[in-house]
């Protein structure tokens, strides 16, 4: 039977060991220690301070492990990156009706996207990131509550203690238990300044009852008319996709879904909008680039007038001066001559 | 909310008007096959109109209801549609349907 432990082979063997001191001597440690004394960085340098959180979770006023915490957070950050949105009821929809209904409108989102891709503009797919969710009226309430009656004035600081670069003399501020200094959503000072706030807003009515949010990353009225088309068609603006361009949407899932959705208005870079405005924002021509595209010819045009104008007066002139110094020039040629002639 | 016997349902309401909820909730009390059942029709005032949202109710023996939807609210709606659906129900029973 071969050795169970095999012998050290030729590459580990080749390292050099290193050598340990034994000590010959023994010391009892009833011995006078001598500390050693502190190095001198640490003499004359504090220690950076130390964080009592973790930089991603500050210490929070609502229970961070409920999920209405979680929902208020996410319906935060969904309101301050989304400049534009649908609300929309929805009446007892069925599963089968939403998942035709998100399959059509993702489908017409992505015709406009592919659309836009041939002009020069780099494309940006929305398509994509143009969701439909059913939100927690109350929650959302709040959240919108928070976006835009709170707005602390100092920033928190961006220094992070953990940081080996953050010089220890920076003043990382210190939080209390109670989260006293701290801004976000879930802190206190958001809780108390929209606390007497619940009514003050203009989108507070209409949240209540079953609803849903249709959200664009991007304020382009080229997909929310497509939306809007798709959604809640109106036959002079907004015309629903034929039956021979689409007939999937004719599905009778999708058309008993449709009855059922109830569009009530629209928030637009944070105004509110009821039905007629969110028609007019979606019926704007050719997106922003149109809109764009009209000031320039309308300012350029105006240009091209003020320099008509002013370059008049100035030919006018020239031309009255140019008229005078020929008619001179003239006079003077022929005195000339009958001065040659009488001489 | 007993909805076997309604037939027609109208509303109008402005949906920014915070008693315009009432409105609003009794539409999604109906069931989801509604609309195959019985006529709804729902129109929203702009956002800047104070008229009253009302409900205006047909039943399957003829009887008409409005209901003035901001003084009732939901729970009064509700007794108010149930009320006439139960003589309905028993009715229908009597008869031996």
């Amino acid at each position: 039977m071969p050795p169970r432990i095999h012998p050290p082979s030729r590459a580990i063997a080749s390292i050099p060991k290193k050598r340990r001191h034994v000590r010959s001597q023994r010391q009892y440690a009833t011995a006078a220690a001598i500390t050693p004394a502190a190095p001198h960085e640490q003499m004359t340098k504090s220690p950076p301070p130390i964080a009592r959180y973790p930089p991603t979770q500050p210490p929070s006023y609502k229970p961070p492990e409920f999920r209405k915490s979680q929902l208020l957070r996410q319906y935060a950050s969904l309101l301050r990156s989304t400049p534009l949105m649908l609300l929309f009821q929805h009446n007892n929809l069925k599963a089968n009706e939403w998942v035709g209904i998100r399959r059509e409108l993702s489908a017409a989102l992505q015709k406009v996207d592919a659309a836009r891709v041939s002009p020069v503009h780099p494309p940006e797919p929305l398509a994509d990131a143009i969701k439909m969710q059913i939100i927690q009226t109350g929650i959302f309430a709040a959240a919108l509550r928070v976006v835009e009656f709170y707005k602390p004035e100092s920033r928190p600081s961006t220094l992070d203690p953990t940081d080996p670069s953050t010089p220890s003399s920076a003043a990382v501020p210190v939080f209390t238990q109670s989260g006293d200094q701290l801004t976000h959503t879930l802190s206190k000072a958001a809780h108390e300044a929209v606390a007497d706030t619940r009514t003050a807003h203009a989108l507070a009515p209409l949240l209540s009852g079953p609803l849903c949010l249709l959200t664009f990353p991007n304020v382009s009225p080229q997909h929310m008319k497509a939306a809007l088309s798709i959604l809640s068609p109106s036959p002079p603006r907004f015309p629903a996709p034929t039956r021979r361009a689409n007939p999937g949407w004719h599905d009778a899932a999708i058309q008993s879904g449709l009855q059922k959705l109830l569009l009530l208005g629209a928030r637009v870079e944070g105004k509110v909008f009821d039905l007629e405005g969110a028609k007019w924002v979606g019926s704007i021509d050719g997106g922003l680039d149109g809109l764009r595209a009209q000031l320039v010819a309308m300012l350029q045009g105006i240009g091209g007038g003020v320099t008509n104008t002013l370059e008049s007066a100035g030919r006018s002139i020239y031309f009255t001066a140019e008229g005078r110094r020929t008619m001179l020039e003239d006079e003077q040629k022929e005195a000339s001559r009958e001065t040659a002639k009488q001489k | 909310m007993i909805t076997r016997f309604i037939t027609e349902v109208s509303t109008t309401f402005n949906p920014f008007l915070p008693r315009a909820k009432t409105a609003r909730l009794f539409l999604s009390f109906l069931p989801p096959n509604a609309r195959q059942t019985m006529k709804i029709d729902t129109n929203l005032l702009p956002r800047t109109s104070r008229d009253p949202s009302f409900i205006k109710l047909k039943f399957k023996d003829g009887k008409q209801m409005k209901l003035d939807a901001e003084k009732l609210g939901i729970k009064g709606v509700v007794e108010e549609v149930d009320r006439h659906s139960r003589i309905l129900s028993r009715q229908e029973e009597l008869n031996g349907n």
